[in-house]
């Protein structure tokens, strides 16, 4: 009777896994560990994960499938699937053009998916799409007004359109433009606020009926610094009663307000997790340590007893006597964070002054290069098989071809 | 549907606050005025004992009602989804819980109000006929819904026109063009020859026609269903449109 109970459980795990679909590294090892594991022990860890399942069903507040969306032969978002649940701030990251907007669009509603399925806050996003609407507060890529209403104005409307009860509609309204900090502005004509008071107004719409769910797509796109930051701290403040998801393409953004992330690039989902996973594949290309002292010493004792794989001088020619600068960077990325204080103890008990380390972070674009060189990796590595396949096809059709 | 009444307060705002509106009800008015100043003149000068009626000569057997129409629709519908989609607005529109058809009849009615709100002065003409001799009344409210009838069929048609595309001059030239052409096949009436089955649907769908009826006091069931017609196939398609998008 057990071992049947064993069974089934074991089965529903893998299919849970198979519809995440997105993290496949993590999965396979998962299930190879089941496999591995003797019947006890992969009985309590099914167990376990089918309970961290279900607990985790309950939380989640938007769910892709399978998400594909063609513009006649443009596969502009192919096959994207994952989960965001309630609380997360999560920046939806990505180069121009890599099918986040498409997706977001199809979140809030405007879009439908070519196939695949949505559900917000549980309802489908065709099939229930007014009340996945209802949950999801939209700020689109372009920020759209009307330009002769005044902010005030605009805002009432857009929560009398969003189904907020008269009596609450003035409270709802001072809320949203407090949050969004343009209370000093309800009065004036949207057409002529500035940039960076319409993205705020934007945002304000997107907060006046409150609902459990944000979707912003690219919030500081086009603003100076000072708006980016006001934005953003709005942004992670909005963190503590809403479910935030953001599209961006700039890394920093994400570390600045996000707690996770999700890559995606030419419409295909890269990889998805915690904001320091991601900070942590920044950080592969090593650190900068400005160093007083004999030069040599301290590559050779960063070399020697630091274990660095490369060091590099890249002292600036205006740089004080005595002071040099080196490019340090260590095979594995992992284990950089280590690295770095065994080189400065190395380095410091050799006697030399260590006046500054630096992070040398990866660009984007770098980080997006590493993911889409391992994915191309991983498919070349089943490539074979798939030739076989086609090679037994064209066999087969010969042979009904020498038939007929 | 709840989401009717903002979009409808919204959309006769938008109307008002900006100049179009009120140059376009200035420009109505101002040829209408000169239509009403000719009329009088022409009856003060001839025998009362001819069988028309200023508010007939007004409405009926004229060129200068779909002239004013023709003018005047286009201009008023093109931006009603044209302007939206070039500007984005629609997509936070959309994304709020509307259902698309609260969305078209939220702009059509606004569109309707507005079209009312031109011909409302107009009534000052009736009251001034009525200082110079009697009105038949119920001719007047027949012209009356017939001018309804004949605007709303047409408004129809330019809100269909406007969801086709994101150009505004686009959709007023659509919009010209399928009046236009309506109204070239009504004159067929006087083309073809009669009793054939070509002058029966030149007749039927002629506006001339049908305003003429009107004007005498005539409210023939068959312009009410052409009318409503007009009014209900556009609207209809063009909540299929605003569906379609989704698609694009």
């Amino acid at each position: 009777m057990v071992e049947v109970e064993v069974e089934v459980e074991v089965e529903a795990e893998v299919e849970v896994e198979v519809e995440v679909g997105a993290t496949e590294c993590v999965q396979d090892a998962h299930k190879k560990s089941i496999v591995a594991a003797g019947p006890k022990t992969s009985r309590i860890e099914a167990r376990s994960t089918t309970q961290h399942a279900s607990r985790a069903n309950s939380a989640v507040v938007i769910s892709v499938h399978h998400l594909v969306k063609r513009y006649g032969t443009h596969l502009a978002v192919d096959d994207v699937s994952f989960e965001v649940e309630k609380g997360e701030v999560v920046g939806f990251l990505g180069p121009n053009g890599a099918g986040k907007s498409t997706t977001l669009r199809i979140l809030s509603g405007f879009l439908g998916p070519s196939t695949g399925v949505v559900k917000i806050a549980g309802h489908d996003i065709e099939r229930d799409s007014f009340e996945a609407r209802k949950s999801i507060g939209y700020m689109p890529e372009a920020v759209p007004l009307y330009p002769e209403m005044r902010v005030g104005e605009y805002l009432a409307f857009r929560a009398e359109l969003k189904n907020v009860p008269r009596a609450k509609r003035r409270s709802f309204v001072d809320d949203a433009m407090e949050k969004a900090a343009v209370t000093d502005v309800a009065t004036t004509l949207i057409g002529k606020l500035s940039k960076g008071y319409k993205q705020r107004v934007g945002l304000a719409d997107a907060l006046v009926a409150q609902p459990p769910i944000l979707i912003l797509d690219e919030p500081t796109a086009g603003l100076d610094p000072n708006q980016i930051r006001e934005v953003r701290s709005v942004i992670r403040n909005l963190g503590e009663d809403h479910t935030v998801l953001l599209s961006t393409h700039i890394l920093s953004e994400v570390e600045a307000s996000c707690t996770k992330v999700i890559l995606i690039a030419k419409g295909k989902l890269l990889a998805q997790g915690k904001t320091d996973d991601i900070r942590a594949m920044r950080r592969g290309a090593g650190v900068e340590i400005t160093v007083r002292g004999d030069r040599e010493l301290a590559t050779n004792t960063l070399t020697e007893k630091a274990d660095a794989t490369s060091v590099s001088n890249i002292t600036a020619s205006d740089a004080a006597e005595g002071v040099s600068t080196l490019l340090v960077s260590w095979e594995k990325q992992a284990e950089s964070a280590t690295s770095i204080e065994n080189a400065i103890a190395a380095l410091v008990g050799a006697g030399l002054f260590v006046r500054e380390v630096k992070g040398v972070g990866n660009t984007l674009e770098e980080v997006f290069a590493s993911l889409t060189a391992e994915k191309e990796k991983t498919e070349t590595e089943t490539k074979p098989d798939a030739g076989t396949e086609t090679k037994t096809r064209t066999r087969t059709k010969k042979k009904k071809e020498g038939k007929t | 549907m709840r989401a009717f009444w903002p979009i409808f307060k919204r959309e006769l705002f938008a109307f008002f606050v900006t100049p179009l509106a009120w140059v376009l009800i200035i420009a109505f008015l101002v040829l209408q005025g000169m239509h009403f100043y000719v009329l009088v003149d022409h009856f003060a000068g001839v025998d009362v004992s001819t069988d028309q009626t200023p508010v007939q000569a007004f409405f009926g057997d004229t060129i200068l009602l779909y002239l004013i129409l023709f003018l005047l629709v286009p201009a008023m519908t093109m931006r009603l989804f044209s302007e939206e989609r070039r500007s984005g607005t629609i997509e936070t529109l959309m994304t709020a819980p509307v259902s698309a058809f609260a969305v078209v009849l939220a702009k059509y009615l606004s569109a309707v109000v507005t079209y009312v709100a031109m011909w409302a002065p107009t009534l000052l003409y009736l009251l001034i006929l009525q200082r110079t001799g009697a009105i038949d009344w119920k001719a007047a409210a027949a012209s009356y819904l017939g001018v309804l009838l004949v605007g709303g069929g047409y408004l129809s048609i330019g809100l269909l026109m406007s969801s086709l595309t994101k150009s505004q001059f686009l959709a007023l030239v659509g919009t010209a063009l399928v009046i236009l052409s309506l109204f070239i096949v009504g004159i067929g009436e006087f083309i073809a020859p009669p009793d054939t089955t070509l002058y029966e649907i030149c007749r039927y769908v002629s506006v001339w026609a049908q305003m003429s009826d009107f004007a005498n006091g005539l409210v023939d069931t068959r312009h009410l269903v052409l009318d409503a017609t007009l009014i209900v196939v556009p609207l209809f398609v063009t909540t299929r449109v605003v569906d379609a998008w989704r698609w694009g």
